[in-house]
């Protein structure tokens, strides 16, 4: 978020409505008005002294209701604009014309009351929607007791509740009395599969919010009990059965699947009525009980809607289809988020790529006309100069003050040689801060700075900015860590934790004496893609790509493009596929700019971001081929097909044409049978999948479940169809689907793991026998045809895990480079990811995807050039005297042997080194140095570190 | 009411300031455009300012 | 010998990549560990040459940890 404050080409318009859109696509002309904040932005310098001083109170919205703040306030500490604003339904001047407090008490005189709202005309090229979501309707809440008893919260409250900057600064505790809680209870799909409300949908994400909720909890209280009451549980992303698994073995928090009927007060807690599925009742007591909101459509959605000119769904979220599923349904709008749907935090930073992908396609033609090029003044320090240290030792908020002693710890610093300048900082990472440092490094000409607060991992990058804007070389930087490594780890040791921070702080600037400006590098890229594999994720990547203007090969190794989206007739929501798939294989085909590669395999790739060479394997008859590609970016859509397991259930899969998988039956119900469909079908769902063969849930098959079961019910409505399942993950809007087929007559029964179905094909037909616990009996079936729902795995990625360096789970699938925030690049710059060889997942988010992984791998190709860190390794040509040690030690291939005036010298290749520092440690006459990790530097350390007071 | 008016090419308008918004606005700078970010709160942020944790890597979501 | 007089400074060497992180995911999941480590932290341990340890040592350092 900060990032985004900081770029100069966001401009935030915060406090401000959409009111009027017109033009079209390419040419848009929005009207926003702006509200006025009643505080001039550019003086405001995020004190807080007039929240202290306002004296009327208003509760917290940003804390849930669960804290107080005031009329003027920011609603936290990191905010970005930093800018405070006035609530004017609450500001006592604003409604009575009275007080105004506030306005003498600034003293940047920020305070302005006579702000009026402005309208402001934008000339845009595409318009996209990420509103987010709203609230669940009152209703569904009240139906448990909220409202009516305090310790009845929503998962939001408690999750606020966890938050060390939270109502009781991150304990849980009960609002009523304030007692920790000893039992919590969590209520599973509150406002959503629900049509008491009008959410028939299901919100896909309270079941893993509940249980990292209950996690934390437990952490926080490891001697809290904690339930969770569901309907089915749908942990259907990635990793999430396991952390499930972790939740229920090694945190010991329960699951109990019941529907709930009320909550009320009892005793001094809260009783718990539910019913299970064999239909008796029971009833537990709470201290606290947890309900899991969904996700609602945004309140303002048909207004949003009517302003934009899209379509909503009779859900009041945008409409989309499968097959486009970021298009509105007015050309130039877009829509990204919770808002085309709900969903978590991966799938919103993957529809967010791959939108500004597809509005940027539209938009090739303006391409860096708008933007502005930051440019940072000249760096100002010479080599040699004196160390003139500026040191900022961080409050951050609490978390470090509410351990160590900051204004000792700052004194301390302040006595060290040639530290000119120190201070403490309440939070030194918000925007305020980074405005301070710039002014105090000009003020007294700081050369190096120290900043004593969390993790360099997290926020160097956005210091080092800093110090640029100020006109200092990035490196000339230091971060000391006395947050995550100090305040946090001895929380009960304050004067330990004091010591060992201002030691800390002293060898952060022992090193920082010794640091030195180091001269940033760029490489040239080649602007051209290689997508390996010619699925709808490949095809749809590879159209995107040249949509941006790039060329790019596709190497698939089948005979012909499609992939597994061959086998897939039509989709839960009805949508002609192969028609689909035929047009998006004469798109890339007919696109000049893609080349096919078919019958193709990779052999060897080389080189780094913005310079791989691969080789590529064709066969054409007997013949084969090998064509060298340089190419700048790497697309991995090696995508997935059917499990096929060998045992089902525990159980040998006997011979049998009545033994089918769905991918067979859909096949059977589209193809020439298609006016004919068994009159008795029964389905076995995770027939292979979630811990029977494989270890995780495979997504896909409860919805393909539903969708042949329709189809059935379509072609023979007397059909009986039976379903056996374990937990129907119908996410998403495909729970009307679910709910649709069992107003048809489609019968689920769930199974558990201590009680499977059976079943036998003795060449006589199938037999099926399963225990039904609604009717609490065991039913034994003879029917048509038995469906096994078998599951996704991986297309042989552990070759090309080799081949890349690039990870995979223990599932086999790749590794994203961050699962939440980084869903569609891999740990090695340069190569992305889309498709089922991340995950299983369904036709449309697999088309998001590959629109995401190919916006992102377009980044590089727009710039034009990769920047190197400048901590990679340096040869000194004079020293080095040729033995060769480094290069064969170096597990990167980064450093060369070569010729100066006939005396072998090696050298780094800067775009391949990963500073590990190997080569420096082992080089005979240390001619080797590693930017910012130099022996020098690392010594003073050392020598910093014993000086440590015994 | 006072009007201002704001002529460009090459820019792209995110209504939306949540996670969503954010990471769209990011990544179309990086696709060379410019971004007007409409928020209808006082700050960026959305729903995500108000997590403690993230699953699974459990990160500040700030 | 009482609890309380024993205690050794420590000098760690952290790796960016997987120690130094996983002090820092200690940090956010609140492991409470005991004091008396300082550390630096480098790229990779492959960094480490010898004679810091020796250094370290010199130094008056009771242990040292070294981490990646």
């Amino acid at each position: 978020m900060v990032e985004a404050g900081r770029s100069p080409n966001i401009e935030i318009i915060s406090n401000a409505d959409l009111l009027a859109l017109d033009g079209k696509p390419g040419k848009f002309t929005a009207t926003v008005q702006v509200r006025p904040r009643y505080i001039d932005a550019e003086a405001c310098t995020a004190c807080g002294l007039c929240t202290k001083y306002c004296p009327r109170h208003l509760v917290d919205s940003y804390n849930e209701g669960l804290a107080i703040t005031r009329p003027i306030h920011i609603d936290y500490p990191q905010a970005v604009p930093a800018t405070y604003y006035i609530d004017p339904s609450a500001c006592l001047f604003l409604q009575h014309g009275t007080c105004q407090i506030c306005v003498p008490v600034c003293r940047s005189r920020a305070i302005d009351f006579s702000q009026k709202p402005t309208d402001r005309k934008l000339a845009v090229g595409a318009v996209i929607m990420a509103p987010g979501f709203g609230r669940v309707p009152e209703e569904a809440l009240t139906k448990y007791g909220y409202g009516k008893h305090q310790d009845v919260v929503t998962s939001i409250e408690f999750e606020r509740l966890l938050n060390p900057s939270g109502p009781f600064k991150g304990e849980v505790r009960c609002i009523s009395d304030q007692r920790h809680p000893h039992k919590i209870a969590f209520i599973q799909c509150v406002g959503s599969r629900d049509l008491g409300c009008d959410n028939g949908y299901c919100s896909s994400v309270c079941c893993m919010y509940a249980i990292k909720e209950a996690m934390v909890a437990k952490e926080h209280d490891p001697e809290c009990e904690i339930t969770i009451y569901y309907m089915d549980m749908r942990t259907q992303g990635k990793e999430f059965d396991a952390a499930q698994k972790r939740a229920e073995e090694h945190f010991g928090i329960k699951f109990v699947r019941a529907k709930v009927a009320d909550v009320t007060p009892w005793d001094k807690g809260l009783k718990l009525t539910y019913a299970t599925m064999d239909g008796s009742h029971g009833f537990t007591g709470y201290d606290m009980v947890v309900l899991s909101v969904g996700l609602d459509a945004p309140t303002d959605a048909s207004k949003l809607a009517n302003i934009g000119g899209f379509d909503l769904n009779s859900y009041d979220f945008c409409k989309t289809t499968t097959f486009a599923p970021l298009e509105s349904s007015n050309p130039g709008v877009y829509v990204a988020g919770a808002f085309q749907g709900p969903k978590d935090i991966p799938e919103s930073v993957t529809q967010a790529s791959a939108v500004a992908g597809i509005a940027t396609g539209m938009l090739r033609n303006q391409r860096g006309k708008g933007v502005i090029l930051k440019s940072y003044p000249a760096e100002n320090v010479a080599e040699g100069e004196v160390p003139r240290i500026g040191v900022w030792i961080c409050h951050c908020g609490i978390n470090i003050s509410g351990v160590v002693d900051v204004p000792k710890v700052t004194d301390y610093a302040g006595e060290m040689a040639d530290v000119v300048y120190f201070s403490d900082s309440l939070y030194s990472c918000s925007q305020d801060a980074q405005e301070t440092i710039k002014e105090k490094i000009k003020e007294h000409k700081l050369n190096r700075v120290v900043i004593a607060a969390c993790s360099p991992r997290t926020h160097e990058p956005l210091f080092q900015e800093t110090l640029k804007d100020a006109g200092l070389n990035r490196s000339l930087f230091e971060m000391v860590n006395i947050r995550d490594h100090c305040s946090w780890v001895h929380a009960n040791e304050p004067e330990a934790a004091t010591r060992k921070s201002m030691d800390l702080v002293r060898m952060g600037v022992a090193k920082a004496r010794h640091i030195k400006p180091l001269p940033e590098q760029t490489v040239p890229v080649t602007k051209s893609a290689l997508i390996i594999g010619g699925g709808v994720a490949g095809m749809t990547a590879a159209l995107t790509l040249a949509d941006q203007g790039f060329p790019c090969t596709v190497v698939e190794r089948q005979d012909k493009l499609g992939g597994q989206l061959q086998q897939m007739l039509y989709t839960l929501p009805g949508d002609d596929v192969p028609t689909f798939l035929k047009n998006l294989i004469d798109k890339v085909k007919k696109n000049k700019l893609i080349e096919v590669l078919t019958s193709a395999e990779l052999v060897s790739t080389e080189g780094f971001v913005g310079n791989f060479a691969s080789v590529v394997k064709v066969t054409r008859g007997k013949d084969i081929v090998e064509h060298t590609i340089d190419h700048g970016v790497i697309l991995v859509a090696t995508g997935g097909r059917p499990h096929t397991p060998e045992k089902v259930l525990g159980q040998e899969l006997p011979k049998s044409d009545r033994i089918v998988t769905q991918q067979a039956l859909e096949a059977q119900l589209a193809g020439k049978g298609k006016n004919r469909a068994p009159g008795s079908v029964v389905m076995i769902q995770c027939a292979g999948s979630r811990g029977d063969d494989l270890a995780y849930c495979s997504k896909t098959c409860c919805n393909e479940a539903v969708k042949n079961a329709l189809k059935i019910k379509e072609i023979n409505p007397a059909a009986q169809v039976i379903v056996l399942y374990r937990e129907m993950r119908t996410y998403g809007y495909a729970e009307d689907a679910y709910r649709q087929a069992r107003e048809q007559g489609v019968l689920f029964v769930p199974y558990t793991m201590d009680n499977k179905p059976l079943f036998s094909d003795k060449g006589k037909g199938v037999k099926v026998s399963y225990h039904d616990p609604i009717l609490r009996e065991d039913v034994e079936l003879a029917p048509e045809l038995l469906v096994l729902s078998v599951g996704l795995v991986p297309e042989s990625t552990e070759e090309l895990s080799k081949m890349l360096k690039i990870p995979v789970t223990a599932d086999k699938f790749f590794l994203e480079a961050h699962v939440k925030l980084r869903p569609v690049e891999l740990p090695v710059a340069g190569i992305f990811l889309a498709g089922l060889a991340h995950a299983p997942k369904p036709l449309d988010e697999i088309i998001v995807q590959a629109q995401a992984a190919a916006a992102k791998a377009a980044i590089p190709l727009v710039r034009g050039k990769v920047e190197v860190e400048p901590i990679v390794s340096h040869v000194d040509q004079d020293t080095c005297i040729g033995c060769g040690i480094c290069v064969s030690l170096c597990p990167f291939q980064a450093i060369q042997m070569h010729k100066i005036d006939n005396k072998r010298k090696a050298e780094t290749i800067a775009a391949s080194c990963k500073a590990c520092g190997i080569c420096a440690a082992h080089c005979p006459t240390f001619a080797i140095s590693m930017g910012g990790f130099t022996n020098e530097q690392i010594n003073a350390q050392i020598h910093a570190f014993g000086l440590i007071e015994e | 009411m006072a009007q201002a008016q704001d002529k460009k090419t090459g820019a792209v308008m995110v209504v939306g300031g949540g996670v969503a918004g954010v990471q769209t606005a990011l990544d179309l700078t990086e696709l060379g455009f410019y971004v007007y970010l409409v928020e209808k709160s006082a700050a960026v942020g959305g729903a995500m300012a108000q997590l403690d944790k993230t699953f699974p890597t459990n990160d500040c979501s700030l | 010998m009482s609890k309380e007089a024993f205690s050794p400074k420590i000098l760690g060497f952290l790796c960016n990549w997987c120690c130094y992180a996983a002090a820092d995911s200690a940090g956010v999941s609140r492991y409470q560990y005991p004091p008396n480590l300082r550390t630096i932290r480098v790229m990779c341990t492959g960094r480490l040459d010898p004679a810091f340890i020796l250094r370290g040592f010199a130094e008056g350092a009771a242990g040292i940890f070294t981490g990646g």
